[in-house]
């Protein structure tokens, strides 16, 4: 496989995940604000925070309105990070490896993205912002769900893989970061009502709702928001999770190159880290400062992927 | 030596001929069908006027789905077209297509020959039977060709002839593409949304396939292999997402099950070929370049390009590779050189050619040059230099001002441009813009040609058939898809 081609895959896989994730945040953020009367100035402020993305959008707009978020989140062409410009990326770059991916795959990424090229606020606003997300997300699934049943675990499939595993864990550090202090200081409201209902969002946000409630029933508390989204070992979309399919991805590559599996693989350390931890312990110690290292590792970790499989130099 | 030792006629008499009626591909000029059509015809009448608006507006929602398009240069806002398709088909009977395909093979070998001589011993031009000056000064010569062999003495692996049905019924050639003719993806895509539209037709009519073109492309290719390359690696080069043509290169690419590469992903090292794979480098043996030579190698070429890989020429040179099509090859298809293409037949092949060529006069004969602007307004003018249509001036429908702009330009540089008698392209049934006011369809006559492609290796292989383009807009000679051109299936019927 040409190492441009495996950089389009492991992009094509993180834009994915990132529209899809994008996706998510507003569509809980608007629901969350349906019902609550928002006590700040600007209730869509954090999420421009979550995706750390102030500067540009300061470039455009004055404040973060529900009108400018969604503009901005949703249909930007400039925000390179926009819905759009996501869904525009993943099918640029899969335009030109079609005979590495099943048909379904593209026909179901062509016709995402021509519904993206019928996309603008009008068309938003006759579809409701429900209907408009959850024809979106029903797009997502259905990709999702043709990669997984219909690609052989190849390099292909793992390259993908890795472009996913290491945009997820990216994407839920950002969340519980700023959310969780956007929320801390209102100690007044802890345990109350309006908290449970922000951190309900916040798992919303990670489609981990249901997977809380699973575990935890409704006793939703912040201890155990990090819990299932970092430390658990069965949620798809926690961390612990996300790096381990990253990690069995690098060993499917070197197993079938023939590789000895290497004594400490590329993601070891953040591993251990997750392995070990727990949520108790690392609020202890401080949340923001693990988060800001579990970034710095992805980072590297996407460093190291691209030195190995994808550098022309 | 001038233009009437060398059999190109100087127009005179042209000025006087009569208008020419196109001739229509389905009737005869009684109205009646042609036979060969006879089918077709049944078949669409019998159809409800509303479905055969529906097909056409099915045909396209299907390229739209499956992403079929081409981009349109210098047009960054949605510049991903989809070639307008035509439902209607074009029918080609055996008997005429087995005289098209051994004019064609003809032709194209000729071409070869002349590439291969050009850049070898130039013993044409010693001949005299094609001004030196013609050759040399050509836009397209490269002197960097010269000396680099190829195996098989295959230079035009794959050559684009476009042919234009006269009012006599004949097919003419217009124009030689061979340097990266383009199209045949639309075929193949045609003819895939053809079946699903018409299947009982095509069934009905014993259509000829044209599934087999990438196989037979793949074939020729590593036929050309260096020698010792006992299981050779093919990969097409592209110049990247914003070509025109680049779905096309994606198409071919993964029909032959080929890489498709990007200069970016190639090296050079020890006069070897190599891309950068995610387990190192491996060698290329035949590049398939859909790249113009002028980008091919930046340290022969432009410089500036960073669509090709420097050190190819040389890996070329040292034999350690092939290209197709060969540098330079665009020195046979340069429309000065065409008014020659009869004689270099007779040079190469001694033999008669098959298909005439649309009369062709050259303005930088003073004589002819006097003759033609003389009665300006009745030739078709084309830059020597352009392609795709850009320059050219039809002298029946210019205004007064674009035939004085011409005029300027051809005097100030003569050599730079061909004059053809204005050619009355057939017209052929079409479907264009779906239903009227009433929901009902309306098919209007509208010019067509037809290029098809032919493939040299060890042997000669022709695509059945090709892509016939049609001019959309009302009284338009203009095929081109930059220029409002869309497509048609082609029929070749089995005998």
């Amino acid at each position: 496989m040409l190492r441009r081609i495996a950089g389009s895959l492991f992009w094509t896989a993180r834009y994915l995940e990132r529209a899809q994730w994008r996706a998510r945040l507003v569509d809980v953020n608007y629901h969350l604000l349906l019902e609550v009367p928002p006590r700040d100035a600007e209730p869509w402020e954090p999420l421009v925070r979550i995706t750390a993305e102030q500067e540009l959008f300061a470039t455009k707009h004055s404040h973060a309105s529900e009108a400018s978020v969604i503009d901005f989140f949703v249909f930007d062409k400039e925000n390179r990070s926009s819905i759009r410009s996501c869904i525009e990326s993943v099918r640029a770059n899969l335009s030109p490896l079609r005979h590495l991916i099943s048909s379904e795959l593209w026909l179901a990424v062509n016709r995402l993205y021509l519904e993206v090229q019928g996309w603008s606020a009008q068309a938003l606003a006759a579809a409701g912002v429900s209907a408009f997300f959850a024809d979106l997300q029903r797009h997502f699934y259905t990709i999702e769900g043709i990669i997984v049943n219909t690609m052989p675990r190849d390099l292909t499939y793992d390259l993908i893989a890795m472009g996913t595993m290491l945009e997820r864990p990216d994407n839920v550090s950002r969340l519980l970061d700023v959310k969780y202090h956007y929320l801390l200081p209102r100690l007044e409201d802890i345990g109350g009502p309006a908290d449970i209902r922000q951190w309900a969002a916040v798992l919303r946000s990670a489609s981990a709702f249901e997977a809380f409630r699973k575990v935890y029933g409704n006793a939703i508390r912040v201890n155990r928001v990090v819990e299932i989204l970092v430390f658990d070992p069965a949620f798809p979309r926690s961390m612990r999770f996300s790096i381990e399919r990253l990690a069995q991805a690098f060993a499917r590559i070197a197993l079938r190159e023939g590789e000895p599996v290497p004594e400490n693989p590329p993601c070891a350390q953040l591993l251990a880290m997750l392995h070990e931890g727990s949520a108790d312990q690392t609020i202890a110690d401080g949340l923001h400062e693990f988060l800001i290292d579990v970034e710095a590792r992805c980072a590297r970790l996407a460093d190291h992927v691209f030195d190995r499989y994808m550098s022309l130099e | 030596m001038d233009a009437q030792r060398a059999g190109i006629a100087v127009p005179g008499w042209q000025a006087e001929a009569v208008e020419l009626q196109p001739i229509n591909e389905m009737f005869d000029a009684q109205g009646r069908p042609r036979p060969e059509c006879a089918r077709v015809i049944a078949y669409l009448l019998a159809m409800d006027s509303k479905r055969l608006v529906e097909l056409g507006e099915r045909a396209h929602q299907m390229f739209q789905t499956m992403g079929v398009t081409f981009n349109v240069y210098g047009d960054h806002e949605g510049g991903e077209r989809i070639f307008p398709f035509d439902p209607i088909p074009r029918i080609i009977p055996a008997d005429v297509w087995a005289g098209l395909e051994a004019g064609l093979i003809q032709r194209a070998r000729a071409l070869n020959a002349f590439v291969a001589d050009i850049y070898g011993e130039g013993q044409i031009i010693k001949d005299g039977a094609v001004p030196r000056d013609l050759v040399i000064g050509s836009p397209q010569y490269r002197h960097a060709a010269v000396g680099i062999s190829s195996p098989c003495g295959v230079y035009v692996t794959v050559a684009g002839i476009d042919l234009v049905r006269g009012a006599d019924g004949r097919f003419h050639v217009l124009e030689d593409n061979v340097r990266t003719p383009s199209g045949v993806s639309y075929v193949i895509e045609n003819r895939r949304i053809m079946t699903r539209l018409m299947p009982e037709l095509i069934r009905g009519l014993r259509v000829r396939s044209v599934e087999n073109y990438p196989a037979y492309l793949l074939a020729s290719l590593r036929e050309l292999a260096p020698r010792g390359a006992a299981d050779p690696t093919v990969a097409l080069l592209t110049p990247g997402p914003f070509n025109s043509a680049f779905f096309e290169h994606v198409f071919l690419s993964q029909q032959m099950g080929i890489e498709l590469v990007e200069g970016r992903d190639l090296v050079c090292m020890d006069h070897k070929l190599f891309m950068k794979t995610v387990h190192g480098p491996r060698r290329i043996d035949v590049l398939y370049r859909r790249v113009d030579d002028d980008f091919l190698d930046p340290a022969v070429f432009r410089s500036d390009s960073l669509l090709g890989v420097p050190g190819l020429t040389a890996v070329l040179r040292a034999g350690n590779a092939t290209l197709a099509n060969a540098i330079g090859t665009g020195v046979a298809d340069d429309k000065g050189v065409f008014a020659y293409t009869p004689a270099m037949i007779r040079y190469y092949l001694g033999e008669e050619p098959l298909l005439p060529i649309v009369e062709t006069y050259l303005l930088r004969d003073l004589e002819v040059r006097r003759a033609v602007l003389r009665d300006l307004d009745r030739y078709v003018v084309k830059p020597t230099g352009a392609s795709g249509g850009y320059g050219v001036v039809i002298g029946p429908s210019a205004t007064d001002e674009e035939l004085a702009q011409a005029r300027k330009r051809i005097e100030a540089a003569p050599a730079d441009f061909i004059a053809q008698p204005v050619f009355p392209l057939s017209v052929h049934p079409t479907l264009t813009g779906g239903a009227g006011a009433d929901g009902k369809a309306t098919l209007v006559a509208r010019h067509v040609d037809l290029r098809p492609f032919v493939l040299l290796g060890e042997k000669p292989r022709v695509l059945a058939g090709g892509l016939t383009r049609v001019a959309l807009r009302e009284g338009s000679l203009i095929v081109n898809s930059s220029q409002g051109g869309g497509s048609k299936d082609t029929w070749v019927l089995e005998e």
